[in-house]
């Protein structure tokens, strides 16, 4: 993979920190797969959306996870948050095991633990209750919260409109009344209202006009720091994250298949699926078009999980031992992490 | 201002709306036949000159056109004529039975909303469980049954079987169940409140779980879930609130045909209700009678509906004043 090949991004951004902030053990979720009889389910099978994978956050770091849609991605990120509970693994926020503080189900931790991560979302049009003005939006996490006393809550909201970029007196604005990326921005508002230090964003300017998602992208990297956000950053569009993250996290059927620095994988891709994926990124210029290293054939089924390396029915590369053996997440080099057989 | 335009508009298409009714209402009972003729028929001892005064007493030897206007005159002075029959003024006939039949339609439909609210929200929340199935066949089959048959079941289970409750009418003419008529009264309303909430809830259930499973899904719910607000709070207050809009045009329906469908009840139960006015009066061709209650319904009808199209614009800023 030839660095010029690829359209031209800003210097990689440093660092500030190494204390992991949240760190994904073992994560599981599946779902069980029913057939229904004539009087009961029988369960003959289970889905798994997400298949152990484990990662660590940085304060003030931004990880992005790539892959296609199905891929698991979208789950693994709700799992994080208990939106959908996981099926099994550990994931900790700072000091905090997640699982086990929703399971304990006490009010006072849920709430502090849900201060510290926020989730936005993929469609700023289905993720703001329509009926709901911007105050009444940006004000309900205040409430819930009591960070805020009722009297300031009008000054607050101002203040997160003006954050992110919205003039105040939108306020009493209903969400159909702004543009897509103006909802976004709203969409972000709701998730700083609670001072979190993680902001799970999922796929946050997939859904809107080119010409809105680098505004989109230059808030959120201001805001990260501005306010020492770490980011979790879900996304197909690797151009995106190539700006905003320092680290890129690849799955591909529920299975996390390369980890590592930003720069290190889109210069030197272990994995053949990152390599392929990579590849795909349209060049905005047609005189350096490049030959894409295109993975044939479609997704297998999630319900028929191939053997071995999940991969091995699309693989340029695949060898015998990729269908019969399961390659370990393994960095050869100590620089980044991948599961193949047969490298590049 | 907006609202006041969309208000108005709206008030002037109901008026017309009521004035079609009612024309279609009178010519369509004129067209019948004429009464007098028909009372004729069972009495052969008439003499010309008693038919004559008779027709001029009803005013019935004026052109239909003529009538008709004096009719709706009349009628926007809440003068609906007097019952043949009954030779009573309608207006207090309409007012006397209605008011048997709001005493277990309105009861039926609170009820019902609370019951579909409750399994609604049950059922939507565990989608595809047994509770969720269970809830879904009871009301399919309640959407199925015929009306009567419920009602017929019910005599026979409650009145003739077990002798638990009365099978006919609005109270006991002697010896009132513990000597108070209020209880007496309240006795005489179970059965045919049972099987009106019956009918209700079945509809409203569905619409409540599948309005529930919807907003449910949507992300916005789960925002609010992410942001830390109590499952309760969320499933009860907001994603309720949501779910319920599109509820509010069965019930605005449901309300205002609550007169349209008593005949069927009312027959069951031998309630004194308006629908057995108006089933009665149609029997004896008690035009005057037949008039206004089918004018009344009409008004209740489109009143409701006018209600909640107006309800609808205030809870909901999307839907457009324009």
């Amino acid at each position: 993979m030839a660095e010029t090949a690829i359209a031209p991004v800003p210097e990689p951004r440093q660092r500030t920190s190494r204390k992991p902030l949240l760190s994904v053990d073992g994560l599981v979720k599946s779902y069980p797969l029913n057939r229904r009889g004539l009087f009961r389910q029988k369960v003959t099978g289970e889905i798994r959306a997400v298949n152990d994978i484990s990662f660590s956050l940085d304060e003030g770091e931004t990880l992005s996870i790539v892959g296609e849609s199905g891929c698991g991605k979208t789950t693994a990120a709700r799992s994080i948050l208990h939106l959908v509970p996981p099926s099994s693994g550990t994931i900790r926020l700072g000091d905090t095991d997640v699982c086990a503080t929703f399971s304990r189900d006490r009010r006072p931790e849920v709430l502090a633990l849900r201060r510290q991560m926020q989730y936005v979302f993929q469609d700023p049009y289905l993720s703001l209750n329509p009926r709901w003005s911007v105050r009444q939006i940006l004000s309900e996490p205040l409430r819930v919260h009591g960070l805020v006393p009722p009297a300031q809550w009008d000054g607050a909201v101002e203040a997160l409109l003006e954050r992110v970029g919205l003039p105040a007196e939108h306020a009493d604005r209903y969400p159909h009344e702004f543009s897509g990326g103006q909802r976004q921005r709203i969409g972000i508002a709701r998730a700083l209202a609670v001072e979190p230090r993680l902001l799970i964003c999922d796929e946050p300017v997939s859904s809107l006009d080119v010409s809105v998602r680098a505004q989109i992208l230059n808030l959120l990297a201001e805001l990260q720091e501005e306010l020492k956000l770490s980011y979790l950053y879900i996304s197909h569009d690797l151009s995106s994250v190539r700006f905003l993250s320092n680290r890129i996290a690849v799955m591909y059927l529920g299975n996390l298949v390369e980890i590592g620095e930003v720069d290190e994988i889109f210069a030197r891709p272990g994995h053949h699926y990152t390599a392929a994926l990579i590849s795909a990124i349209p060049v905005p210029d047609p005189a350096r078009q490049k030959p894409r290293d295109a993975i044939s054939g479609e997704i297998p089924s999630v319900v028929k999980r191939p053997s071995g390396c999940v991969f091995h029915t699309r693989c340029p590369a695949a060898l015998p031992i990729c269908s019969r053996q399961v390659p370990p997440l393994a960095a050869p080099d100590g620089a980044h992490a991948f599961a193949c057989h047969n490298p590049r | 201002m907006q609202v006041f335009v969309f208000l108005t508009r709206r008030l002037i298409f109901a008026i017309i709306l009521m004035l079609g009714v009612s024309a279609a209402i009178f010519f369509l009972i004129n067209a019948i036949g004429n009464p007098i003729e028909l009372m004729m028929a069972e009495t052969p001892g008439m003499t010309g000159e008693v038919i004559e005064r008779m027709k001029s007493y009803y005013g019935l030897d004026q052109p239909p056109l003529t009538r008709y206007l004096l009719w709706l005159g009349r009628l926007l002075h809440l003068d609906f004529g007097t019952s043949i029959v009954y030779n009573q003024p309608v207006g207090s006939l309409i007012l006397t039975w209605g008011w048997q039949t709001l005493k277990i339609q309105v009861p039926a439909i609170l009820i019902a909303l609370a019951i579909a609210i409750l399994f609604g929200v049950t059922a939507a929340r565990r989608q595809h469980s047994r509770s969720d199935f269970a809830v879904m066949g009871t009301a399919l089959l309640g959407q199925s049954l015929p009306a009567f048959f419920l009602g017929i079941l019910l005599i026979f289970v409650f009145s003739y079987t077990l002798d638990w409750l009365p099978s006919y009418g609005a109270y006991s003419t002697r010896n009132p169940l513990g000597g108070s008529p209020t209880l007496d009264a309240l006795w005489h309303m179970v059965l045919p409140v049972a099987m009106l909430t019956f009918f209700n809830t079945a509809t409203l259930t569905l619409l409540m779980r599948s309005n529930m499973v919807d907003v449910l899904k949507s992300d916005f719910i789960a925002a609010m879930r992410a942001s830390g607000i109590p499952e309760r709070r969320v499933i009860y207050v907001h994603a309720l609130r949501a779910a319920f809009i599109p509820m509010l045009t069965y019930l605005g329906l449901l309300i205002g045909l609550m007169l349209g469908t008593a005949p069927v009840t009312e027959s069951v139960f031998t309630w004194p209700g308006l629908g057995s006015l108006y089933v009665a009066a149609i029997h004896q061709l008690d035009y005057p009678v037949i008039m206004g209650a089918s004018a009344v319904i009409a008004f209740m009808l489109i009143c409701t509906t006018l209600l909640t199209d107006v309800i609808y614009v205030l809870i909901d800023p999307r839907i457009s004043l324009e």
